[in-house]
């Protein structure tokens, strides 16, 4: 297993420097000179002589790239040109939140799609079954732009159970940060537990007609430890490579939610400063974001040899 | 006070109308007008409707909410009044000699800013500098030949030519005085931003761009007992149906909107229990409108046939409902009809045929006109240009789109990066402030930084502003406004949409948004586009 994750390990060093590389070459992909875009109305003679030597422009493009690449490793991802608030604050203001609604919804989504999942794939085609699997192709059908809007009309405007919009840090009122999260958290649950219901009943029902398990019937065993014991973890490896894709997804991947609830989370800042044409802050949350993922995905991988050991044996 | 000769000018020729739209949603009183005795103490949040690029005057692009956020922390040299006169705020008097070409300044005593330093003379020279020496601002005082403080308290300002409208220009962006050390700071470090110092109600306590904005009252504020106020927030809620969903949860106290669906949400019933102020009519001067700006430096729209294409090509009355809201007059210029300087433009009607027969004419010689039309991530605007698409690609035009936000749009319009966009502005208490938009001397090549953002350098436009800014007398001014007017008509360098419409929505508890005072307890120009004071706000309990 050892060899396996130093494998894995070593894939991901690789493929964070590539993408450090593209992350660079971002700016330098910009038509004609990034500093007249940079400085727009304030591109004056010192601005820009500034600015150049700020970002290390007017050196040849490999030594720009390890001058880019030591700043990043000390922390510093540059500022906006926007309003000069540092890639790194925003990053610190906006990380709590992804990662909270991300949290949030993804324990709801695994609340609700794990037990239906186990309730449903012991009588496939069943009321309940056909009821369930109706009621998530409805939920895939609903986007979060769709959800979001009926949810605050219902549970902020019409019942005043949630606010429609706001945000307090969970460190300065845990309670009323909970309580401002639900309803953002909500609208992106619904298609992770349509996803996450599919793929576990399909592969609990495809699980449940092994040998195996006829074998454990057969010694008298209950449906429940069955399903626990046996069927649960070999089902569950579809589940696990889809939570990993879809959670990475979730990072900077709710712009939608974070607009309409206002919430200043990097999906938001991030295309924010894509429509600002903020290209620091672009390149800073982008290369934070790319890094994170592949993080997530050798986690994932690392899980995978716990619930399957056989995938070190590739 | 103005002295006599400034004051009488300034007066005559800037004034054209004080009443307002509003309606009363909750009970008898005027809405954004407060009863009873205020009360002090409290948090109002705003939820507005974009995030601004910064607090220097010299360098941030202030629109609506850049001014409601200055006017949180800063004060202007002169106000509006509410019967259109331009009235001394931190100036305690402004007159003219009697050529209108010099002007003398005398400040407020004891008025001191957020870091305890004094306003003087000498600070609003270092100001004038900065923003002379400002890309973004120094056009805007072009006129100003020089500036001198022959004392601590006395400002000279000689201009390159008469100017009895020329205090007007101070209650804009270049009026607005900052601490000496925030223009220290900003020059020496060009690429951070500094600390917001001003002598305004509020001082400044925090900023996190997107989130919101906070300051707080400033207890040696020079206008004795105000703000009411302890602390205001404004939080940018960039969708309009959620910064109404959050009013009336309570999330946020007053709101402000351009989305004409806002009027028609908040109107009648569905206003119950809130105020609704709009600008819909009695605005003074010029109203902002909406529009459609076409570069003309650029091809395809550097050709008249094809801004006369385009202008033919628009159902103006279409577009009208696709936008929403009340039912809205037609534009046919920067003037509404009531206006002094309102006149028969010519302005193009809806005529397809005459779109298809120009377009026709112009793929003869040089193919399919190709336009890119511009605007910002919002949906009404979004509305717009998918109905503007489909009707110009009706009369043959290929028009692609494509967005950019609002705080870096302005920069694309600077440098001429567009061939068509959505766009609005003009809103003026007096109709020379615009001239640096229409100057001939403030076009740039595309790329290179310019004022005047349609580039159209037109001889006429720039004699009749000219006119009108040095006549003294308002049949000249009338005359050389009602020219500038008609010659935009025939230049056609904007596609008029609608009027535009700010308003502004408060709970019950938000008391007088609408109804502030000037110093000498006149009453003052209120939601000037959109821009409130908000140094007289209080909340009921």
């Amino acid at each position: 297993m050892a060899k396996y994750l130093l494998r894995r390990f070593i894939q991901l060093v690789v493929v964070t420097a590539i993408i450090s590389v593209l992350v660079f070459l971002l700016v330098h992909l910009l038509p004609g000179d990034p500093t007249t875009i940079i400085l727009g109305a304030n591109d004056t003679a010192h601005n820009r002589a500034v600015l150049l030597k700020q970002l290390g422009l007017n050196k040849p493009l490999v030594q720009q790239y390890f001058i880019w690449l030591r700043s990043v490793l000390h922390g510093n991802l540059g500022q906006s040109y926007l309003n000069h608030q540092p890639v790194t604050q925003i990053l610190a203001e906006g990380w709590p939140i992804d990662l909270e609604l991300i949290i949030i919804s993804q324990i709801l989504a695994f609340a609700v799609a794990i037990p239906l999942a186990l309730l449903t794939s012991r009588k496939p085609n069943g009321t309940v079954d056909n009821v369930s699997t109706t009621g998530t192709f409805g939920m895939l059908a609903l986007p979060p732009f769709v959800i979001a809007p009926v949810m605050v009309a219902v549970f902020a405007v019409g019942l005043h159970w949630f606010p429609a919009t706001g945000y307090v840090p969970f460190t300065q009122d845990p309670a009323t940060n909970l309580h401002d999260m639900i309803l953002p958290s909500l609208a992106i649950t619904a298609g992770s537990i349509a996803v996450y219901y599919r793929l576990f009943r399909s592969d609990l029902i495809s699980t449940l007609q092994e040998d195996f398990i006829t074998m454990a019937r057969s010694k008298g065993l209950s449906s429940r430890w069955i399903m626990w014991r046996h069927a649960f973890r070999p089902s569950s490896f579809s589940l696990l490579a889809a939570a990993g894709v879809n959670i990475g997804a979730l990072i900077a991947g709710t712009f939608i939610v974070e607009y309409l609830f206002a919430l200043d989370g990097l999906g938001f800042s991030l295309v924010n400063a894509v429509q600002q044409r903020d290209y620091l802050v672009v390149q800073g949350i982008t290369l934070v974001i790319a890094v994170v993922y592949v993080l997530l995905q050798f986690i994932i991988d690392f899980f995978f040899t716990v619930v399957d050991p056989r995938v070190t044996r590739e | 006070m103005l002295g006599a000769a400034g004051a009488g000018a300034v007066a005559d020729l800037t004034a054209s109308g004080t009443s307002y739209a509003s309606t009363s949603t909750s009970g008898k009183a005027k809405p954004g007008v407060g009863t009873g005795t205020p009360v002090r103490g409290g948090t109002l949040i705003v939820g507005v409707i974009a995030e601004i690029d910064g607090f220097y005057p010299g360098t941030a692009h202030w629109d609506t909410n850049g001014f409601n956020y200055a006017n949180a922390i800063f004060d202007p040299l002169m106000a509006v009044a509410a019967d259109g006169t331009t009235q001394p705020y931190l100036a305690q008097s402004m007159t003219s000699n009697a050529t209108f070409d010099t002007w003398t300044m005398t400040l407020r005593p004891g008025i001191k800013f957020s870091d305890g330093s004094a306003l003087t003379s000498a600070v609003v020279l270092a100001n004038y500098n900065a923003l002379k020496a400002s890309a973004l601002t120094g056009v805007a005082l072009d006129q100003v030949a020089s500036v001198t403080a022959p004392d601590d308290m006395t400002v000279v300002y000689k201009l390159t030519g008469p100017n009895p409208t020329f205090p007007s220009g101070l209650t804009t962006q270049v009026g607005y005085v900052v601490g000496e050390a925030m223009i220290e700071q900003a020059t020496a470090h060009p690429n951070t931003a500094p600390t917001p110092i001003g002598t305004g109600p509020f001082i400044y306590t925090s900023w996190q761009p997107n989130d919101h904005f906070t300051a707080t009252r400033n207890p040696n504020y020079w206008r004795k007992g105000l703000p009411y106020l302890d602390q205001i927030t404004f939080k940018p809620i960039p969708d309009t149906t959620q910064r109404e969903s959050s009013l009336r949860t309570g999330g946020v106290d007053l709101i402000q909107s351009v989305d004409p669906s806002t009027i028609t949400n908040f109107e009648g019933s569905g206003g119950s229990g809130f105020q609704l102020v709009t600008t819909a009519t009695g605005v003074i001067g010029q109203p902002s409108f909406s529009f459609i700006m076409l570069n003309t430096a650029v091809a395809p729209t550097n050709d008249l046939t094809i801004r006369q294409a385009l202008a033919y090509g628009m159902d103006q009355a279409e577009i009208q409902k696709v936008a929403g809201g009340p039912p809205a007059k037609p534009a046919t210029g920067i003037f509404l009809p009531g206006s002094p300087y309102y006149s028969n433009t010519h302005y193009p009607t809806y005529n397809p045929s005459k779109a298809r027969a120009l377009v026709k004419a112009y793929k003869a010689k040089h193919g399919t006109p190709v336009v890119n039309l511009l605007t910002v991530p919002v949906p009404l605007d979004i509305k717009i240009v998918q109905a503007l698409q489909q009707m110009w690609e009706e009369v043959g035009f290929t028009i692609t789109l494509s967005e950019v936000q609002q705080a870096t749009i302005i920069d694309d319009f600077v440098l001429g990066n567009f061939q068509a966009v959505t766009s609005y502005q003009f809103g003026a208490v007096n109709p020379d402030l615009n001239y640096v938009w229409w100057s001939t001397t403030t076009v740039s090549p595309v790329g290179k930084i310019g004022l005047n953002f349609t580039r159209l350098e037109d001889p006429v436009i720039e004699a009749a502003m000219l006119k009108g800014r040095h006549a003294t007398n308002q049949s000249t001014r009338v005359a050389a406004y009602r020219t500038v007017n008609e010659q935009l008509a025939k230049q056609l360098p904007y596609l008029w949409i609608e009027q535009y419409i700010y308003s502004e929505v408060g709970d019950s508890r938000v008391q007088n948004f609408a109804n502030p005072t000037l110093p000498s307890g006149k009453p003052q120009y209120r939601f000037d586009q959109g821009i409130f004071v908000p140094t007289q706000i209080w909340l009921k309990s």
